[in-house]
């Protein structure tokens, strides 16, 4: 009788255990909204890493290889901001995450970075740029210290890169149009995170001799966009400054399509960084240019051979939130350095570490932010010239195409 | 002695000849113990953070349908109350710093206040017409909110909150102890002679007025009470999530809890509490099915569908009618097995 | 500016317009608040990209067979779940927000959450006063136009008009004239859908598509509906070209305000119901005892 029982307790414990407390595999949960394709880049980024490493035998913790396994976290988080706190809490507890990586809403990556902070889970975010989330680490250490951002970087540096394209884009005007001062129309969708580009925009381009014709700011979902457009033209524009996140920026590209306006539209444009764009703007989009981060250019050496793999595997270019790939292996490098899967051990490591990615040179600040530099972190910006993105900045990048400019 | 015993007495006497002669009573009153003692079982803090925001969503339907199901006020905007106290409680932390404690009740303040600024103009509006208004003032204020970004934090919200109490435990107990408590008192509110005022102007309103009683102020109390319970709601959401952001203003919110009010039966209290309480939780299982995940709301949507088509009237009102008889006398409800009314001894079949 | 406020705001007029009459032909006749409304318009929308993008269908076989299937599944969906829990309004109302769901999750599921971009039935631009216009957006304002006349033909000089009428006028003593009351509203619910499919299909191509697209219409033609007055076919016409033009003037008088337009469509509706609670021609209900 006895026997029994304790054959009984055992197989219980055993099932128990098995559940995931001693499972050798190191569990990564990737966030993300998967219906969309934020998630989906999440996902996939993460699934080429997992593939890679564990093709080459899994991550060396302490002498001992283990296999990282992937669990997939739809956050849901642009529908709702309860359901990523609820799939985030149910990733620690239920899953037994060990890190987590993914994020996009910054509304939502808020809340859900309070839930991990709360379980001391690394938290590597790709997706939300807001700048409160690196801020946290630096007023309360202790508890945010838990989150470092792998992309983007944050919006106050985003302008810095704006800019920087954005002189080359007017010498180049100012040659191919024997023009001294471009004219710029400033297209801002309304939203909190462009309020400080808009005024820097506004204070920059005359610094840097190009004419500020007016300030247009329409709502990022708006589906026409024709009323602006009229204006600008009639304020005879020649760049378009776009600083877009939502589905007006693919109505802008197809309307300035449409009524053939003679400016280039430069800035941000997150719609445009993604593959459908062409077919979303009926093939209308040419000469539409953003900032981008992945594409087959040498940002650095692993950029091409990673941007190749995954064209090859999905069918479709990365775009930044792929960059879940660069988190996962900076998770290995700090856990194969240091030995353990600790988080309290690798933080100062990863906080040392300078990070050789496929989206750039990772290097961390105080908060955990990224550090700003051209060709490292900075990204990249691609045209659209005739159905292909094309990455023409920075220059001096191997792979690097020319800007072109509408017909006029 | 006598007097020692007296309360418990009294508590007995009421549990035995109130609760425990109605199979509904009876299993609201097992089911409230059985939340109270949850965490002694299963503190996975995953259940119960569901169960946390299932309490918070229930006293939000439940004030929903004070409005609504008693005094017909059919509100479509109902996320305007629960993000102004949300907002508020949330602003009021992080700007003056101050302590949950203090914020929610005062979030909850401001909701009531609102609800009365929101329901003078709806006086004079009528059944579709009200609907309709009534949606857009959580729009209106969302656009205030975002043209003000310094002060709301635009888009992203107000985060960095404190929470309530340390520990999932601690905040479950705060969510469903308050959900008890004011679902009991809005129960108890209805079944006074303020909630048969309430289901009379649904009913006629022409006729109450007509009866000597002034309308005016008691739907403005419709307001202002229900006002106060979603603001509460949407402050302890705050405080829970850490966050209070636009979404809590957002259309879908307020289609949600006319969707739950509905199904669980209007005029109760208790079947939107009900609703939430079965709903809630079911889309939060199907996010752990692989199967499922992406057909969640899909699911969601058709199981609604489904119920109304079988219980048009909602769901509580189809299972009281099922597990309890009418007495045709005294007008009081009976378990079903009996064949003499409890109270007044009437044949009930 | 005055020529830009003039077009752009009639295409726009143009296309709530449709929305709003068809909604208000549904409210007046079967007195059912149609959430779903929008949610048609959607997948006319996708039902058009399906055919002609995915599928490659040629536009002109395209457009009908979009708008003829999502009216048949309007009358399935009428048939099946709306005219059980006829009765009981309220059940109605969430019958088609539910419904409304299940088109948005269904859509997620089978297209993704991306934006999808429908070309254009005609190419190229023209200059209408100084303005350019793209042909597409006069192709959508000659649809509205003839579709507004044809509506206005069927309700007002044919027999199943003149029932359609009689039955949203009062719907007990049309039912004691002899009007067939539930196949009246079945007919206009399918007119209605109708209304909401064409515009679906021919301002699909002007705007993005995708599977969230229903909300927003959906709120401005409520506060359209609201403004002209429930049940007033008149006033929800009206109402849209007020609406229409009111966001046209917001967004070109004050251009870094131009995503509050929506605010302000709203804000204008609650201060008419202010004013005058049954909308602008709306009309008054006795209360049914």
């Amino acid at each position: 009788m006895s026997r029994k029982l304790l054959l009984t307790a055992v197989a219980a414990l055993g099932l128990v255990f098995s559940q995931g407390a001693w499972s050798q595999n190191i569990k990564i949960a990737v966030l993300g909204p998967m219906a969309f394709v934020q998630g989906e880049n999440h996902w996939a980024g993460a699934e080429m890493a997992r593939d890679e490493i564990n093709k080459a035998g899994g991550i060396s913790v302490g002498g001992v290889k283990r296999q990282i396994e992937l669990v997939k976290v739809d956050t849901n988080e642009i529908q709702s901001v309860p359901d990523a706190t609820n799939a985030i809490e149910r990733a620690i507890t239920r899953d037994k995450a060990d890190f987590l990586v993914g994020g996009f809403r910054s509304e939502a990556v808020l809340a859900m970075q309070e839930v991990a902070m709360d379980s001391k889970k690394l938290f590597l975010g790709a997706g939300a740029a807001d700048a409160k989330l690196c801020e946290n680490v630096t007023k309360d250490y202790e508890r945010y210290k838990y989150w470092f951002r792998v992309t983007p970087t944050k919006s106050a540096d985003l302008a810095r890169t704006i800019f920087a394209v954005l002189g080359a884009v007017g010498a180049q005007i100012r040659t191919d149009l024997k023009k001294e001062t471009p004219k710029v129309a400033i297209l801002g969708e309304k939203a909190a995170w462009t309020e400080a580009l808009v005024k820097a925009a506004q204070d920059n381009l005359p610094k840097m001799k190009m004419e500020v014709v007016g300030t247009w700011q329409p709502s990022p979902i708006a589906t026409d966009v024709t009323a602006e457009l009229s204006a600008i033209k009639r304020s005879g524009a020649d760049i378009v400054f776009t600083i877009v996140s939502g589905p007006m920026g693919i109505v802008l590209g197809r309307q300035m399509g449409e009524l053939q306006l003679p400016a280039v539209a430069f800035g941000i444009n997150v719609e445009a960084q993604k593959d459908g764009f062409w077919q979303a703007t009926a093939g209308k989009g040419n000469y539409v240019a953003t900032l981008d981060t992945f594409s087959e250019v040498e940002t650095t050496p692993k950029t091409i051979p990673f941007v190749k793999a995954f064209k090859e595997r999905f069918k479709k270019t990365p775009t930044y939130n792929a960059a879940t790939y660069d988190a996962i292996h900076i998770l290995q490098t700090a856990i194969e350095q240091t030995g353990t899967i600790d988080a309290n051990k690798l933080i100062p490591v990863i906080e040392k570490m300078e990070a050789v990615g496929a989206a750039g040179i990772d290097t961390w600040d105080k908060s955990h932010d990224l550090i700003w530099a051209v060709g490292k972190t900075s990204g990249i910006a691609v045209q659209w010239q005739d159905g292909q993105k094309v990455a023409f900045w920075p220059p001096q990048t191997k792979g690097m195409k020319p800007f072109k400019m509408p017909k006029h | 002695m006598k007097g020692l015993l007296a309360w418990p007495r009294w508590l007995w006497a009421q549990l035995r000849h109130e609760v425990l002669v109605l199979p509904s009573r009876s299993f609201i009153f097992s089911a409230a113990l059985l939340l109270l003692v949850l965490p002694f079982f299963y503190d996975d803090p995953y259940v119960l953070r569901i169960i946390t925001m299932t309490a918070i969503f229930a006293i939000f339907a439940a004030s929903w349908d004070l409005l609504a199901g008693f005094t017909g006020q059919v509100n479509f905007g109902h996320a305007l109350f629960f993000g102004v106290g949300a907002y508020t409680s949330a602003l009021l932390s992080y700007h003056l710093g101050w302590m949950p404690w203090a914020t929610v009740p005062l979030g909850a303040a401001l909701a009531m206040l609102v609800g009365v600024l929101v329901g003078i103009p709806c006086l004079r509006l009528r059944g579709s017409y009200l609907s309709l208004a009534t949606l857009a003032f959580p729009l209106i204020l969302t656009g205030v909110l975002f043209a003000f970004p310094d002060f709301s934090g635009g888009e992203l919200g107000v985060s960095g909150l404190k929470r309530i109490m340390v520990g999932s435990v601690g905040n479950y107990y705060v969510a469903v102890v308050l959900m008890l408590l004011l679902c009991f008192g809005m129960w108890k509110i209805t079944q006074s002679n303020t909630g048969l005022i309430f289901h009379a102007i649904r009913e006629d309103e022409v006729a109450c007025r007509a009866s000597g009683i002034n309308t005016t102020r008691y739907k403005l109390l419709a307001f202002a009470l229900s006002g106060l319970f979603a603001g509460l709601a949407g402050a302890l959401f705050a405080h829970f999530m850490r966050v209070a952001g636009p979404s809590s203003l957002e259309v879908a919110l307020s289609f949600q809890v006319v969707i739950w009010g509905i199904f669980g039966g209007i005029a109760t209290i208790y079947g939107p509490v009900l609703a939430v309480f079965l709903l809630y939780p079911l889309t939060e299982i199907l996010a752990n099915f692989d199967m499922f995940k992406e057909i969640r709301l899909l699911i969601f949507a058709v199981i609604v569908l489904l119920v109304l088509l079988f219980m048009p009237q909602g769901l509580t009102p189809w299972i009281r009618d099922k597990i309890e008889l009418v007495c045709p006398r005294c007008k009081n409800r009976n378990v079903f097995t009996r064949h003499q009314c409890r109270l007044c001894g009437a044949e009930l079949r | 500016m005055f020529q830009d406020i003039l077009i752009s705001g009639l295409v726009n007029s143009g296309v709530y317009a449709l929305l709003a009459l068809g909604f208000s032909l549904i409210f007046g006749v079967a007195r059912i608040v149609n959430i779903a409304h929008t949610a048609f318009y959607m997948l006319a929308a996708f039902a058009l990209y399906g055919l002609l993008v995915v599928a490659g269908m040629p536009l002109l076989l395209a457009i009908p067979l979009a708008v003829v299937a999502v009216v048949a599944l309007s009358l399935v969906c009428y048939k099946l779940v709306i005219e059980p829990v006829r009765q009981h309004e309220s059940a109605v109302l969430i019958a088609t927000i539910a419904l409304a769901l299940i088109f948005q999750e269904s859509l997620l599921v089978a297209f993704g959450g991306s934006f999808r971009g429908i070309p254009n039935a005609v190419e190229g631009v023209v200059s209408i006063l100084g303005v350019r216009v793209s042909y597409q957006r006069l192709i959508v304002l000659a649809v509205v136009a003839v579709t507004l006349v044809a509506t206005w033909y069927l309700l007002n000089r044919t027999r199943l008009g003149l029932a359609i009428r009689a039955a949203a006028n009062d719907q007990e003593i049309a039912n004691l004239m002899g009007i067939n009351v539930s196949r009246v509203a079945m007919y206009t619910v399918g007119i209605s859908v109708a209304l909401a499919a064409i515009a679906g299909v021919v301002v699909a191509p002007v705007f993005v598509v995708d599977p969230l697209m229903w909300l927003a219409p959906l709120v401005t033609m409520l506060a359209i509906v609201v403004l002209g007055g429930l049940g007033s076919l008149k006033g929800s016409v009206i109402g849209a070209f007020i609406i229409g033009y009111v966001e046209a003037i917001t967004v070109f008088a004050v251009p870094s305000g131009s995503y509050l337009k929506g605010a302000v469509a709203l804000s204008i509706m609650i201060v008419v119901l202010l004013l005058r609670p049954e909308g602008l021609f709306g009309v008054v209900f006795e209360e049914e005892r």
